[in-house]
């Protein structure tokens, strides 16, 4: 048993067994209120891991207490009944408000919310015939299953009901963070772009996250509710949502027991601070200040410094033949890519102008041109980053024009980026299990219940990463992060992310800028061993070594219009195409 | 009724001047620091409460004692800049933003132990006998905040476009380390940028609490406002937070108005989930600003 099981089953075994050793009931009660915050700040914490902080978060707190406390003063609702039927209420509520916000991100996303906890604190404040308004709503029933004997009466039960819910919590969002969902939700926090490129939908996922926080703090509602027995507009106000984010970050945000440590320790040290009287929330203030400046990482992670260190990441040899599946090759006969009179317009300006292109199955085809002759444009077209003005594209034996990235990176077609081509904080394994998202089969319920056949295709998958870390020559890199890496190898991990979806066709954006001549070697022997399995490859390239030296053709482009198309030795011969280059006929030099 | 619909116009213009002074200030320091600044209500709650200690207590001039307070709120907002926000720049966009939360909660509450929590107001030297145009009255004060509030986003706007300081923050504001290379002090960009934004919303503040009361918690529900002006007119937008500012102010009087006074404070926010819907991709084609 390691020091990190052992630390975490005597927590347990001390949480389970503090009422039994006489703790008074004023430290059972703030303990139980720290289960709430626990319950809010690991689901703002779940919506953090995609980079959206919900500052209105105690709206859904609010929600759910009313909720639950109406259905039992009006309806008559046993609270067994109506707690999970607040959490639902909160849920539903907090997917309305995600269809409406989660486009918008970073700061806008944050005030939005802070703005809708406002509204339905004036609402709460206002709607007197329905909350009682300002005077808060009195005379909540406390728990109970409809019998005496099952009645929750001293703050023991109310403990241990926190505990079950508190430890639930915790499974959820350990199983979301340290699965596939919660690598989705980081990847759209690091690299929105290549996270749908990679076929993550940042919208399902966030919204996800959304939901299932939403729950949580509809429950943590639905429990105060009946714990307290008196609501007022007060828990929608801002402080609260304040609450809960210091324990977010002050925990440790990302992690799963961060929020567990910060509402512990952020439920007792204001606690502690009643000594200071009327200076008590200045001090307060001055605590959260230094928190925020000088831990920004997290108590978590300074606790974790404490144990030692656990057994250095697998030592297991990375697999020596780098096998990997190609996508299925759809059966029918045809291009594997074909672009058809595209055009898109920026202003009066054709970007790119009525292009069409085929690319072969198992072809290596080439786009080039000076600066500003629409490539990546046309790439964006293609890869559903920019809906074109006119034109079509298809894709094996489907249209899919201006459909959304991530759907077509589904479909098996999958880019790779010329600059931002990895998720710079993850570890390499993880960059590339990330990107393998589009390959796992198993549902929601089996990475919650974390089943059999759930551990299996982790299992695989991560497999199928080291693979295609060792086919690019990176198996020994696996566990660094992924920023630390050097130029030519974050490359190398961006043609791994870009393989790791299993695509039949790669789009390549420039993959040589930057790599000195050895490492382009290396590139271009990549690349044909890609193209013998099966692929088709697509690239943006200005490295003419590389593109005269491998691909079968050549298409140009110059000011949005296709100038000539053919194999590399008609395109070196090409007049206009030397005309295009500035008549600097050497740069189309033979290798 | 017309009558009426102007007097309304009126009074949420005048309003809408104050939050348009707030709602710039938080623009610019989030166009050109990246940084949501939620201690901005509290900024606004100090200018506030300067003029009352400058005037009320101190008995300086009443006009002297608005400008000594709208400098106050300008050094406190450099000194922020220096002391917080500065060392926090490489820190991802929430870290800021929560020291800012902190920061807010330290200052009302340091403002409850200076001053007591009661509601102050301040004697200020124009005469209480509304000004009369036809059947508009509007009182002399409020004339001359919105004619301040007026001249300061005009100074405000002429300073950012014609000024060498001016042009320094605009580049700062497009392109940090291209800024930099070119010589501008980003550094003193920052901390000129924070006590300009902090000093608008003092003089926002000021100008306020001469009209209204003067209150520790005031800042709670302008800051809210300002954050409404600014998603509206968009995060870094100049023109917008004008516009949003006065939009805001006349949607304000004409809701407390015609609809409900109950529900005023939740307009701005409304109007924005409604704009939402309508226009999911952003307002003001918000879509293309990221964190």
């Amino acid at each position: 048993m390691n020091a990190k099981a052992l630390v975490a089953a005597a927590s347990a075994a001390l949480l389970l067994a503090l009422p039994l050793l006489g703790v008074d009931d004023y430290y059972l009660h703030l303990l139980i209120m720290a289960g709430i915050f626990f319950l809010l700040s690991a689901g703002m914490n779940l919506l953090l891991a995609a980079g959206q902080l919900n500052l209105g978060h105690t709206a859904f707190f609010g929600i759910g207490a009313y909720a639950s406390g109406l259905l039992a003063l009006h309806f008559g609702l046993s609270p067994v009944f109506a707690l999970p039927a607040a959490a639902l209420v909160s849920a539903v509520v907090g997917w309305l408000l995600g269809m409406v916000t989660l486009r918008l991100r970073g700061a806008y996303f944050v005030l939005v919310t802070v703005g809708f906890a406002e509204v339905i604190r004036l609402v709460a404040t206002n709607w007197t015939e329905l909350t009682q308004g300002p005077m808060g709503l009195a005379g909540v029933p406390p728990f109970n299953l409809g019998t005496e004997r099952f009645t929750l009466t001293g703050k023991r039960d109310f403990y241990y009901f926190m505990l079950s819910l508190a430890g639930a919590t915790l499974w959820v969002t350990a199983r979301l963070l340290r699965s596939r969902v919660g690598r989705a939700l980081r990847a759209v926090r690091e690299n929105e772009s290549l996270a749908e490129s990679s076929g993550i939908s940042a919208y399902r996922h966030t919204m996800l996250a959304m939901v299932v926080s939403c729950l949580l703090a509809g429950a943590a509602g639905g429990f105060y509710a009946h714990y307290i027995t008196f609501l007022s507009p007060e828990l929608f106000g801002f402080q609260n949502t304040v609450t809960m984010a210091v324990m977010v970050v002050a925990g440790g945000q990302g992690t799963v027991l961060g929020p567990a440590v910060g509402a512990l320790v952020f439920t007792f040290v204001p606690e502690l601070l009643r000594m200071a009287a009327f200076y008590r929330m200045l001090l307060y203030g001055a605590i959260l200040l230094l928190v925020v400046m000088f831990m920004p990482k997290g108590l978590v992670f300074y606790l974790r410094r404490l144990l030692p260190a656990g057994v250095p990441a697998f030592a297991e040899p990375a697999p020596d033949s780098a096998l990997f599946e190609a996508g299925a090759a759809a059966p029918v006969a045809g291009p594997a890519l074909s672009v058809r009179d595209v055009t898109v317009r920026f202003g009066g300006l054709a970007a790119v102008d009525g292009l069409s292109l085929d690319l072969g199955r198992g072809e290596i085809l080439a786009l080039i041109g000076p600066n500003g002759a629409g490539k990546s444009t046309a790439f964006n077209v293609v890869t559903g980053f920019q809906a074109p003005d006119a034109g079509r594209v298809r894709f094996g034996d489907g249209d899919i024009t201006a459909q959304p990235p991530y759907r077509i990176a589904e479909r098996g077609l999958v880019r790779m980026f010329q600059r931002t081509s990895l998720f710079p904080e993850a570890a390499v394994l993880e960059n590339v299990l990330t990107a393998c998202h589009r390959l796992a089969r198993t549902g929601l319920g089996d990475v919650l219940l974390m089943t059999r056949s759930h551990r299996l295709e982790e299992h695989r998958l991560e497999e199928r990463a080291r693979a295609l870390l060792a086919f690019v020559g990176l198996g020994h890199k696996s566990g660094e992060p992924a920023r630390s890496l050097s130029c030519g190898e974050q490359r190398l991990l961006g043609l791994a992310i870009a393989l790791a979806p299993a695509p039949s066709v790669l789009l390549l954006d420039e993959p040589a800028a930057g790599l000195n001549a050895v490492e382009t070697e290396r590139l271009m022997r990549l690349i044909e061993e890609i193209r013998a399995r099966g692929l088709s490859v697509l690239l943006v390239e200005h490295d003419m070594k590389l593109v005269m030296g491998m691909c079968d053709r050549v298409v140009v482009l110059n000011y949005g219009l296709k100038i000539a198309e053919g194999t590399p030795a008609e395109i070196q011969r090409h007049a206009e195409v030397i005309r295009a280059y500035l008549g600097s006929g050497d740069a189309l030099a033979r290798p | 009724m017309i009558a009426e619909l102007v007097q309304h116009l009126v009074n949420g213009l005048i309003l809408g001047g104050g939050y348009a002074l707030m709602g710039i200030g938080l623009t610019l320091i989030f166009g050109i620091m990246r940084v949501v600044n939620f201690a901005h209500g509290e900024l606004f709650m100090l200018g506030a409460f300067f003029l009352y200690t400058l005037f009320s207590l101190w008995g300086v001039n009443f006009f002297a004692a608005c400008l000594l307070a709208v400098a106050g709120v300008a050094l406190v907002g450099a000194v922020v800049e220096r002391l917080i926000l500065r060392r926090l720049r490489d820190q991802p966009i929430e870290i800021p933003m929560l020291a800012m939360v902190a920061l807010s909660v330290i200052i009302q509450n340091a403002a409850i132990l200076v001053w007591d929590p009661s509601p102050k107001t301040i004697r200020h030297p124009f005469s209480p006998v509304p000004l009369t145009l036809g059947p508009i009255h509007v009182v002399a004060i409020r004339v001359f905040a919105g004619a301040v509030a007026v001249a300061l986003i005009a100074g405000a706007h002429l300073f950012i476009q014609k000024t060498r300081l001016g042009r320094a923050m605009r580049a700062t504001f497009q392109d940090t380390d291209m800024a930099r290379l070119t010589g501008v002090d980003v550094d003193r960009i920052y901390m000129f940028t924070f006590g300009f934004g902090a000093a608008l919303a003092g003089a926002s503040g000021a100008l306020l609490g001469a009209v209204f009361w003067v209150y520790p918690a005031m800042g709670d529900l302008a800051a809210l406002k300002s954050f409404a002006v600014v998603i509206m007119g968009g995060l870094g937008n100049f023109l917008g937070a004008i516009v949003g500012g006065l939009l805001l102010g006349v949607a304000e009087s004409l809701g407390a108005g015609y609809i409900s006074s109950g529900y005023k404070d939740a307009i701005g926010f409304v109007l924005i989930i409604l704009l939402l819907v309508w226009r999911p991709q952003g307002l003001f084609g918000a879509k293309g600003v990221q964190r």
